[in-house]
């Protein structure tokens, strides 16, 4: 009888969109939210699984009472040469590199970095679409896709940094991960454009067993008040911190958007069962049973929610597309992944159906005669 | 139980209560209607023919006393098998037509198919042939609101044939109608129990045309005075 609650639907034009506008916002808010998590998500993944597992991070210890606007990069203070060479010569240290990274453009980071020492950063295997990587002596630069798009540039061309001219030797291929928001330089030129003195905003270590990672690491800090050494595990569950805080958000608001939601298909579909009180006499008078007035009810209701949250999430697409592409100028920070999608399609349907259930109780309670006599 | 008797009430009683006061819409009432019978019900307002036809046509229940249809107890049924009843064996057709706005005439005839598991397509083409034999094979895919009175009854009738039931129960059919349409609803009726033998219980305020029918029963105070 699924023509018959189409039919319905269709007789109650405007009930029908309010009702359908209620479960497409709570729904494109859940995407959309949903979609940005889920690419904070993924890059996280996917930029921590560059890196191995042994690997520790060194830095200058970070006072959040400093903080001000702006990007990270320009908070973290540097740490002086001769710490670097004295980190670097620590017994159990197989390899050492200094990194200077620096903001640019609010969004792209600049990492000067030993050029023979790329696969420590899991950048070994990058694509170029032209040029390829800069040699530790070169005077230039390697950039991800989004800065060598956003600047216009291509190999031999020159971008600025630090009011200083750098030459583009190579340029990323597009969907390489975190390398495309990049620009990889060698340190001593980093060094020399940035006129840091051969110290380092950060230290990537590897040691020579992966047994030594709590112990050089509890000896830096031990040694250095002012260093924070962070490994692989500290750092995923950093990101995991923040990533679970995100989600919770994503949750938070999702929840109250579908609260709202259902309240408002609660109404809708009350008001409508009083509305239809007279024909439902009807239809009970002439031989339907409580279960044919209750799946009529909830067929609507199911009308409803396939159409709405269908709609809805692909509305999402479009709003994410200009997320990334207009507001976030490329980067693809949101991803509607199929799981989300379809979750949400999913979620939607199940909370119009429940919603749906009382009014439609309401129906099938509905006294015949009453309902004829008094409509 | 006698085989030839369509409806049987045994000492009916309907008590209404309503803000702790109680009213006796039937009291006592007993009666047999036999299959195959022309029955018209006379009564002012108020008298409880309606509840006397409500509880024949298992709208509605009893407070006290037994009724059978077809020799079946139905006092005490549940709401779905009450409406299975009324699905199976009783045609309605109502004062005020009741029929479902947004619904064309024949899907409204197609109706209590519908309910009884008929396809949508089988149900639409009996009901364009039950149309037919209520003279609107023209008016199939009209709504309501596009019939005149006297249309519309015809649609209720024809809904009221759609299962192919035993009795059919009109409740002041022609109580919306002018004179004209309403003789021709009556003269419908009538023709139809020529052609079917079917049970028809008319309630009516009108003297003249209850004597078309077989048989008279005068209700007063929701008591049988004839």
């Amino acid at each position: 009888m699924l023509d018959l609650a189409l039919k319905d639907l269709k007789e109650h034009k405007v009930r029908t969109i309010l009702t359908a506008l209620g479960i497409f916002i709570a729904i494109t808010a859940i995407v959309s939210l949903g979609s940005i998590s889920a690419g904070v998500n993924e890059l996280v993944t996917s930029s921590t699984g560059l890196i191995g597992s042994d690997t520790i991070f060194v830095m200058r210890e970070f006072d959040f009472s400093e903080m001000t606007t702006g990007p990270p990069q320009d908070m973290i203070g540097e740490i002086d040469a001769d710490v670097v060479g004295e980190i670097s010569s620590m017994s159990g240290v197989k390899r050492s590199v200094p990194v200077i990274a620096r903001a640019f453009m609010g969004f792209f980071e600049v990492d000067g970095i030993d050029m023979d020492a790329v696969d420590m950063f899991g950048a070994q295997d990058l694509e170029f679409k032209e040029g390829s990587w800069p040699e530790n002596d070169d005077k230039g630069a390697a950039l991800g896709f989004l800065p060598a798009s956003m600047l216009d540039v291509a190999v031999g061309d020159y971008i600025t940094l630090n009011k200083k001219e750098v030459e583009v030797l190579g340029i990323f291929e597009e969907g390489s991960g975190a390398y495309d928001l990049v620009i990889l330089m060698p340190y001593d030129y980093a060094d020399e454009i940035y006129e840091t003195e051969g110290g380092a905003t950060q230290l990537i270590i590897e040691p020579e067993d992966v047994t030594l990672v709590e112990e050089i690491k509890q000896t830096i800090e031990d040694e250095h008040d002012d260093l924070d050494a962070m490994t692989m595990e500290d750092a995923l569950s950093m990101m995991e911190e923040i990533t679970g805080t995100l989600n919770i958000m994503t949750f938070g608001i999702g929840f109250v958007a579908s609260l709202v939601a259902a309240i408002g298909i609660i109404i809708t579909m009350y008001t409508s069962v009083l509305e239809r009180r007279r024909q439902i006499g009807i239809m009970k008078a002439v031989g339907a049973l409580r279960r044919t007035i209750l799946m009529q009810m909830l067929q609507e209701g199911l009308l409803l929610s396939v159409i709405s949250t269908l709609l809805a999430v692909g509305i999402s697409f479009f709003f994410v597309d200009m997320l990334n592409n207009v507001l976030l100028g490329g980067i693809n920070l949101a991803v509607i992944t199929p799981v989300l999608a379809i979750g949400a399609v999913a979620y939607g349907i199940l909370l119009t159906v429940i919603s749906s259930l009382y009014p439609a109780w309401v129906a099938v309670k509905t006294d015949p005669i009453k309902a004829i006599r008094e409509g | 139980m006698e085989k030839n008797v369509m409806f049987e009430l045994q000492e009916v009683w309907k008590i209404y209560e309503m803000k702790g006061v109680e009213t006796n819409a039937l009291r006592g009432t007993s009666l047999k209607i036999k299959k195959g019978e022309y029955v018209a019900i006379l009564g002012p307002s108020g008298s409880g023919k309606s509840t006397l036809m409500h509880i024949m046509g298992c709208l509605d229940t009893p407070t006290k006393g037994r009724v059978f249809v077809e020799g079946r107890e139905v006092s005490e049924l549940s709401d779905d098998d009450l409406a299975k009843i009324r699905r199976e064996k009783i045609g309605f057709v109502f004062q005020a037509y009741n029929l479902i706005p947004g619904l064309t005439a024949a899907e409204n005839v197609a109706l209590p198919m519908r309910f009884s598991g008929y396809g949508r397509s089988e149900a639409q083409s009996k009901a364009k042939e039950i149309l037919k034999r209520v003279g609107l094979e023209k008016r199939t895919t009209h709504k309501p609101n596009e019939l005149s009175g006297g249309e519309q009854q015809r649609v209720a009738i024809a809904r009221s044939l759609s299962n192919d039931p035993d009795a059919i129960l009109a409740d002041e059919p022609t109580g919306n109608l002018d004179t004209k349409s309403g003789r021709e609803i009556f003269e419908l009726l009538e023709s139809l129990h020529k052609k079917t033998g079917k049970t028809i219980i008319v309630v009516t305020h009108d003297i003249n045309l209850a004597k078309r029918a077989h048989r008279e029963i005068r209700i007063m105070d929701g008591m049988i005075t004839k």
